[in-house]
This record gives structure tokens, sequence and C-alpha cells, in this order.
């Protein structure tokens, strides 16, 4: 039991790996974490009511608790597809993802060292025309990696990559368009609305050519034939007249 | 002395009958051959009868749970291709600029695909045109509307409904499940298909007006609880339309079948969609799973709203379809109009997408709910939260939805202009199919939709359903009531949150629920069945009540500035429509006025050559003729002894061994006619001139004692309308003869001289016949 709560004490170490998540991989430390724990708690369960009766022995069930907030974790975060089979390195796609992930931001760091970030914050075009290419490299290769992947797991397995590929995206991407503005502008308005307005003017034209142009459906009246049809044949001709 | 000669011609206008439409034969002919028939079959012969109308029913739901899961998985697949096609062109011209070819692909794709739509209606089967409801509503009343049953409206109507949506119109594909349900009731009932020349010599039995018309009514609930995964909903429906001629039996059936097409269409669906036990999609619109809801609050702001909006959209689609009727009545402008909205609704996505700013990043994954409270302030009370709620809002777009399965439509938005990872959000809610687009309205968590977004959208999707509704294609009206009434409820929901800042009113998902109840109430004006059909759609009774409210109060607020949608294109077709009750101040008028004199009358032993005149007669187009005594003084007028229906006329003559012929010394008799000669004829009787009688048959005297129906329904002449009405409505007559003391035949009461009173705004007025 002793060595299972001595390892509630890698707690701490474990949020800080968490709050650096954005740049070292959540896979990567819960792997390290999470792998010890799953260890001890399996090696426990092999004869199982002395298991239980250690596990549920308080009345929080904390490493129960605990064991099953990383298996939610791994899971959600799909960590096993970054990480290759059995073993703790990352796969060799995720491997070639993270490289130009580092190079992409090098390029930005690189470009940015002459300007103060918050000084000038209009002018990234260096930035902007020298990194194009590492960024645009770096983007074609998670498409790839999405289709590929999406292709694969139609079996209902979840339809994300791992989310350490996806955070790192998720951050270049910011940084491209949000702090940079390194986006496309769009060009073509005038052509857009001349077709449109084009469009938008025929129905006025048809509805206009066909009340000027079609003769009008007219209805042939009936004389019903009733008792006392003069009155109601008076009663008709003042309505009309 | 006339001051003015009687106007001959006039335009068309709402204010008028048409004499195209007859009634159903409802009620039966007891004539001898029919009372012969029942002798000769036994007991045990009518309990099989009453289980062949148990199998048909079943067959019914069976084949419209088929035909609903064949219109949906079709339009998945052409909607996705058009889709992909739209999408990739897009995508290839953001960056290099030339974005109009992108519009103009749109634009002519849509008009494309809705030409082909339109062009099968306009020219093949024009009554296959709009929700096929009012048509329904018409046949349910007893009217038959000409080709209204036939296979061939069936499928112009399923494939026309099909290019509709994928056309990209703003429309939906419930309305039509009706109308094809009761096609298919009508065709599986009688046993035989007279367009494919194939008889199948079953049901034999069920070759007459009354029986097609029950099983009509077992068909179109069937096709509302398709449409609906409704299926009390369904049998509410064809008992508000057919309710005077309503028995438990009827109603057990009709229950039966509507079940029965709702269990196909989830099990076929679900077996489509790789899912066999899934069983989650009951009808061809699924509104979601709403859980009970602590603050059911809804102001009655909402009511007002929807009934002012559905009046307003009223009146607008009255006006056009006026000025259609009136001067687009050729086929090819028909169709040159439907391509026109087409082109004009890609237009007009295409432009509110390049003009929105409105971008948002992408998320499938479930979100948080925040706090559930209800009030003001300190007033507030708040339910325990479902889970911690995150710092900021999360954003999710018009199409993941966390609820349900991402089955249908499973693509990707627009980037467009946005950064890259994020997506136009009016991009999709103009991709979307507009089913997903409710459901999602119904159940995104609050902060997913921009208000200036959901505005722009609401309005302008008002206008263009508006003005869709009532082209020369086959569509329904449904879903784009309830998206507009969705869309403009959660932007009060949204408004209401940004008020009262601090507390949150109910989830303006639910805000959206009441909205579309209120729009669509507004605008169909339905009660009963529309309350069930909304409250088995959410899946939880407990909103049954509100619902209830906001439409009988929508309906209330609509009906004082003008009438529901479908009643409004009834009205406007000139079908002599029979309401539930005769109008409240005509009781001053009797049976002596409104009957139309003087009437044809044919005698009991009649000779060939008057009775082919009088079918033969072209200004007169009767279908009924009271057969009175024979007298050979022939201007007296001679009691009443019975009735005979053109039809069997025709059938008399044309049938072997055409009792036109039959000598008057009975010596060359050869077989009997019987009730089976009848029914075999039924339902297209051929014209009376493809009956050649030759002079010397002309001379011959015919006998109609066996033939006619010896005790037809009639009405003293002193009898008040609303009396006439009521024994006519609840019967379901045709003809009703009006006789004197001396039951001498002294008028006839048929539908459009009932119909032609109506109850207007100065009181009661009167219609006029007129030939369309």
């Amino acid at each position: 039991m002793a060595p299972l709560r001595s390892q509630l004490l890698l707690l701490p170490a474990l949020a800080l790996a968490i709050g650096s998540a954005s740049w070292a991989g959540l896979s990567r430390s819960l792997l390290t974490q999470y792998g010890d724990i799953a260890r001890a708690v399996g090696n426990s369960s092999e004869s199982h009511n002395c298991a239980k009766s250690i596990l549920t022995s308080d009345r929080l069930q904390v490493v129960v608790t605990l064991s099953a907030f990383f298996n939610d974790t791994w899971e959600a975060a799909n960590c096993a597809n970054c990480i290759k089979n059995n073993s703790e390195e990352l796969s060799n796609s995720t491997q070639e993802f993270m490289d130009l992930f580092n190079k992409s931001l090098t390029c930005f760091e690189h470009n940015l060292q002459g300007q103060a970030m918050d000084l000038s914050p209009n002018n990234y075009t260096e930035v902007c025309k020298n990194c194009n290419g590492t960024y645009k490299n770096l983007s074609d290769l998670y498409n790839k990696l999405q289709r590929l992947n999406r292709h694969g797991d139609e079996s209902g397995h979840s339809a994300h990559l791992c989310i350490d590929v996806e955070d790192a995206m998720n951050i270049t991407r910011k940084l491209w368009s949000r702090t940079f503005n390194c986006s496309v502008p769009c060009s073509d308005t005038v052509p857009v609305i001349a077709v449109s307005s084009f469009i938008l003017f025929l129905p006025i034209v048809f509805y206009l050519s066909s009340f000027l142009h079609s003769k009008q459906k007219k209805r042939i009246l009936i004389l019903p034939k009733r008792i006392q049809s003069n009155a109601s044949l008076v009663n008709i001709q003042e309505k009309y007249s | 002395e006339l001051p003015r000669p009687y106007p001959n011609e006039i335009p068309h206008n709402e204010k008028l009958l048409s004499l195209k439409y007859e009634s159903l034969d409802y009620d039966n002919s007891e004539n001898q051959l029919f009372l012969e028939e029942e002798r000769r079959i036994n007991h045990a012969a009518f309990r099989t009868v009453e289980i062949k109308r148990w199998v048909i029913c079943a067959m019914i739901g069976i084949l419209t749970g088929l035909v609903a899961c064949f219109i949906d998985i079709v339009v998945e697949n052409l909607a996705g291709l058009k889709y992909r096609v739209v999408k990739d062109n897009i995508d290839k011209f953001t960056e290099k600029g030339g974005l109009s070819f992108s519009l103009l692909l749109w634009a002519t794709l849509n008009a494309s695909v809705v030409m082909v739509g339109s062009v099968i209606v306009a020219f093949v089967e024009p009554v296959a045109a709009g929700s096929g409801i009012p048509q329904i509503k018409c046949y349910l009343n007893g009217v038959k509307i000409p080709h209204v049953v036939r296979l061939k409206t069936l499928v112009i109507k399923v494939c026309g409904v099909i290019l509709s949506v994928v056309g990209g119109l703003a429309v939906g594909k419930e309305g039509p499940m009706i109308h094809s349900g009761a096609v298919i009731a009508a065709g599986i009932s009688q046993g035989r298909s007279t367009s494919l020349k194939r008889d199948f010599k079953i049901f034999e039995y069920f070759r007459r007006d009354t029986e097609k018309r029950d099983f009509v009514s077992a068909g179109a609930a069937a096709g509302v609880s398709a449409a609906f995964g409704a299926p009390v909903g369904g049998v509410l429906f064809s008992l508000e339309e057919g309710a005077s001629f309503w028995n438990q039996f009827l109603t057990w059936r009709i229950f039966f079948a509507s079940m029965i097409s709702t269990f196909t269409l989830n099990s076929v669906l679900s077996v489509y969609h790789g899912n066999p036990w899934d069983l989650s999609s009951p009808g061809l619109i699924n509104f979601g799973r709403f859980d009970n809801e602590t603050c059911m609050l809804t102001p009655p702001s909402f009511p007002l709203t929807g009934g002012i909006l559905g009046a307003l959209f009223n009146a607008l689609n009255y006006w056009l379809t006026m000025f259609r009727i009136r001067y687009i009545h050729r086929p090819c402008l028909q169709v040159i109009e439907a391509m026109l909205v087409a082109a004009v609704t890609a237009a007009v996505g295409f432009v509110m997408i390049y003009c929105s700013r409105d971008c948002q990043p992408i998320q499938g994954s479930s979100v948080a709910y925040p706090l559930q409270c209800c009030g003001i302030g300190v007033l507030a009370v708040c339910s325990p939260p479902t889970s911690a709620p995150t710092g900021e809002q999360p954003l999710a777009l018009l199409w993941g939805s966390p609820q349900l399965p991402l089955v249908t439509l499973s693509f990707l938005p627009f980037q467009l202009f946005c950064a890259d990872g994020e997506y136009n959000s009016m991009a999709t809610a103009f991709f979307n199919t507009p089913e997903k687009s409710v459901v999602n309205l119904f159940h995104d968590p609050p902060g997913s939709y921009n208000p200036m977004t959901l505005g722009m959208f609401t309005l302008m999707y008002f206008f263009l359903a508006c003005w869709t509704y009532g082209l020369t294609v086959s569509a329904g009206v449904f879903i784009p009531s309830l998206l507009i009434g969705a869309a403009w409820g959660r932007l009060f929901g949204i408004s209401l949150s940004y008020l009262a800042k601090g507390s949150i009113w109910a989830d303006p998902g639910k805000y959206a629920l009441m909205g579309a109840a209120a729009q669509l109430g507004g605008i169909v004006r339905m009660t009963l069945s529309l309350t069930v059909i909304m409250m088995e759609a959410t899946g939880n009774v407990t909103y049954g009540f509100p619902i209830m409210l906001v439409l009988m109060t929508a309906k209330i607020v609509g009906d004082y500035f003008v009438e529901g949608l479908y009643d409004m294109h009834i009205q406007l077709q000139s079908v002599p429509f029979l309401h539930w009750e005769a109008p409240v101040t005509s009781h001053s008028l009797t049976a002596r006025e409104v009957m139309s004199t003087p009437v044809t009358c044919l005698r009991r032993i009649e000779r060939v050559g008057t009775v082919v005149d009088i079918l033969s007669d072209t200004s007169s187009n009767h279908n009924g003729f009271p057969v009175v005594e024979s007298n050979p003084n022939t201007t007296q007028v001679a009691g009443l002894r019975g009735l005979i229906l053109r039809s069997q006329l025709i059938v008399l003559g044309l049938v072997p061994p055409q009792v036109f012929v039959e000598r008057a010394n009975l010596n060359l008799v050869q077989r009997r006619l019987k009730l089976k000669d009848f029914r075999d004829a039924y339902p297209r009787f051929p014209p009376i001139q493809s009956i050649h009688v030759s002079q010397d048959e002309r001379e011959c005297m015919i006998d109609l004692s066996e033939f006619m129906n010896p005790t037809p329904y009639t009405v003293p002449q002193e009898a008040s309308l609303p009396r006439v009405f009521k024994l006519f409505r609840a019967l379901g007559l045709r003809h009703l003869v009006v006789v004197n003391n001396h039951n001498e035949v002294v008028g006839m009461v048929t539908r459009k001289d009932l119909a032609r009173y109506r109850l207007g705004k100065e009181g009661l007025e009167e219609l006029s016949l007129a030939q369309t």
C-alpha cells in the first residue's frame, strides 16, 4: 500500500507536466506518470481480494479514482495515436511533425529577433514572407495526417489525432493567423457583386414581363340554376359593380 | 330588369367555386345487386374481409416507411455529392481569386436540378405540385381531386421532392410524405394498378370510394408518422381532416398503419447507417432528446410573434399565388420561375457567406452545460450544474451537435476567408439541410450563435421560404417554418440572456423550440394534430402543455388576420370544401333556396335514347339522376323511387350484355349483370361518347329498378341550411334529393350548393361558380 500512496506524491509533478502540456506534450507527460501507476495498480490486482481490500480501504478510494481519471484522459486525448505500439517513444509520423513544428517556431523566433513584439504589432511582413514555406509544409503534413487517420479509423475510434499534435498545430495557427495576421486577403468583391446583382435582377425582369405580356387568366361565371335566382343575380351583380 | 349585363368573365379571385371538382361516392348504393351479394357472402367471409383490411393497413405502413427511407437516403447522397463539388470549387478559388465563378457554378447547379424537378411536375403531373397536404385535406373532406391518388402522381412526387431538396430550395421533404402515403394506400387497397394495366384479383371487395377513402386516411396518417416520427400525431391528423366519417375500427387500423410505418423507417435507416439496434431515427426529422427543463416560462410574446409573422407569411404568399394563377399559368413560365428562385437562393446564400466575417473554431467533442436558473436577480432559482462551467463559452457550429450521432452529411464546413482552423458559420447555415439546422438550433449550447448572423439568416430565409411555396415543384413548408421560428426563438433567448445579465432564463434551445412551434402554428393553423406531433417529436410529454398553449394562441392571433396557409390555397384553387359546420347565421336559409332546380330525372322504365341524350348533354354535367315513377303523362311530376349515378348508367351501357339492348320480350336474356362488373369498371369510367347505340337500340326500354339505389336520402324543402349541411357532411353524401309533401322531386342539393355559403367579414356571403 505504501508504494501506491507514495505515487500520489507525484501529483505536483504531474500538475507541472499538464501546465506545460502546450509545449512538451500531454501524452508524453501522461505516459511517464501514468505508466508507473498503471503498472502498480496492475500488479496489485493479481490477487483480487487482496487488491480490493487495499484499493478500497479509504473513504475516497483515491487510487481507483485517479487511475480511472488517467485512463479516461488517455482515451479522450487519443494518446495511443502518437505513441509507438508497446513502447514509450513517439511514432515516426508524430516525430516528423514535432520536428517541423520546432522548425517553424525557430523560424518565427529568428525573424522576430530584430523587433520588439509589443511595439510594432503590424509589421510582421518579414515573418510572413520567410516562414511561409515552413508553415505550408507543416499545414500539409497535418492535413495528410488527418486524412490518414480518418480513413484508417472508420470503425468508430476517435476521429481526432493525438492531442499533442492537435495542440501544436492550434498554437501555430493562432500565431500565424491572429498574431502575425498572415492570412489571405479577399480581392474579388467587384465581380461577385456584379454576378449576384445580375442574378437578383432576373426575377424582377421575369415578373414584369409576364405581368405585361401574359394574358390574364379569366374565369367564366356559371349562372346557378335555382329558385329566386333574380335576387341572387342582383346580389352578385352589386358585388362586381 | 337588370341595370347592366351580367359579367361573364372575371379575373380569378378566391371567391369562386370550380365545377371540375366532384364529390366522392362515400354513401353506399344499396341496390338489388348489392343485397344479392350480401346474401351470398356468409359470416366467415366477412371475417376474412376484416382480416384483409388489417393486412392492407400493415402493407400501407411498411411501404410508406420504405418510400420515406428511399427519399432520405437519396437526398443524403445527392446533396453530399453536390456539396463536395461546390466546396472543391470554392476552396480552389478562395486563394486564387475569382469566387464569382463559384457563385455561377452554384447557381447553375441549383437551377438545373430544380429545372428537372419542375419540368416533371409542370408537364407530366401538375397535381403533384406543392406539398400535397391541401389536396389530401380535400380528399378526406370528400372532394374528388382529379389524378390525386394515381401511381404517376406518386412517382413524380417522390422524384420531385428529391430534386427540390437537392436543388437547394428553401423547402422541406416532410409534407410530400403525407401525399405519398395517401397514394400508396389508395393503390394497395384496390389490388390492381390501372396505370400499369395489371389486376392482381385480390381486394375486389374494396373497389369503391367508401373503402378507398378510409384507406387513404390510413395512408395519410402513415405518411405523417414517417415524416415526423409521430404515430399518434398521424392518427389525429387524419381525424382532424376527415372527422365526420369516423368509427372505432378505423381508428385502430389507422394507428396500426402509423406505428408500422415509423418502425419500418426506423429499422431500415438504422441498418443503413450500420447500427442495426440504434433505432434513433423514427422520422425523417428528429428533434433530438429534450430533457426536462427547470424553467418552462414562455413569454406571451412568442405566440403573438408567431401568429403575426405567420399571418404575414400567409398574406405575402396569398398575393404571390394570386399573381401566379393569373399571369404565370403556362408550364414553361412555371419552370422558368422555379429555376430563377433556385438561382436566387444560391446567390443570396453566397452573398451572405461572402460578407459574413463570423469565424468560429470547430469543436467536435461534448461541452459543459452552464447553470440552469430561472428568474431574475435575487428571485432566481438555480439547479445544480451538471458539470463545472468552463472559463470561456464553448463555440460549436450549426452542424456539430454533441447529443446526436454525426450520421448524415458528415462534411467539413467552408473556411473561406477565416483563419486556419476556423470556419465560416454562415456557410454551414446555408449549406446544411434545414432539418439539421433546426435540430442544431434546438440543442447547441448557449453562445454558439452570433446574433447578427442568425438575424440576417432568419430574415433572408423568411422571404425565400415565402417566395418558394407555391412554385410548381414538390415541396413542403413544415421545415422552413420550423427553421424560421427556431431562429427567431433562439435570437429571443440570446437577447434575453444579454438583458438579464447575471442570471439565465431557460436555455435558448428551449426558446427555439417554442418559437418553432409558434411560427408553425401561425402558418398552418393546425392545433390538435400539430401539438401531438411536436410533443412526440420532442419525446417529452412535459413539453406538451406549453406547446399546446403556444399553438392555440398563435392560431387565435393569426386567424384574426388571415387564414391558414393550406386553407388559403384550397380557396385559391376554388375547391368546394365543406367545413365542420354550416356558417352560424344561416338558419334562415332553407333547402328550397339552396337546391338546384329543375332536376333532370329519369323514369323507372325509360327509353334508351332518352338516357343517352341526357348523359351526352354537355351543357350540364350531372352525375346523379333521381328516378321517378313511370307515368304516361310526362308533364306531371311523379314520386321519387330511387337515385342512379352516371357511372352506373355507363356500366349498364358498356359491359356485356349491354342492358341497353335488352329486348322487350326478355327472351334473349344473356348473363346477368353482377356487382363485380361495377367494381371492375371503378374508378375510371369511360365517357358516354365511347358507347355506341344504334337507332333501333335507342327505341328499347330499360328498367332501372334493380340498379338504382331504392332508398336515397331525402330532405323536405323547408329544412334549414345547417340541417341539410349536417346530414350531407356527416354521411358523406354526393347527392341529396329535396322533396315536397307528396314525395315529388323538387330539387337536388350537391356539394357546390352547400359550399358556396361562407362566413365572410361582413356576414354570410355567397361564392359564385366558375368554369376552370
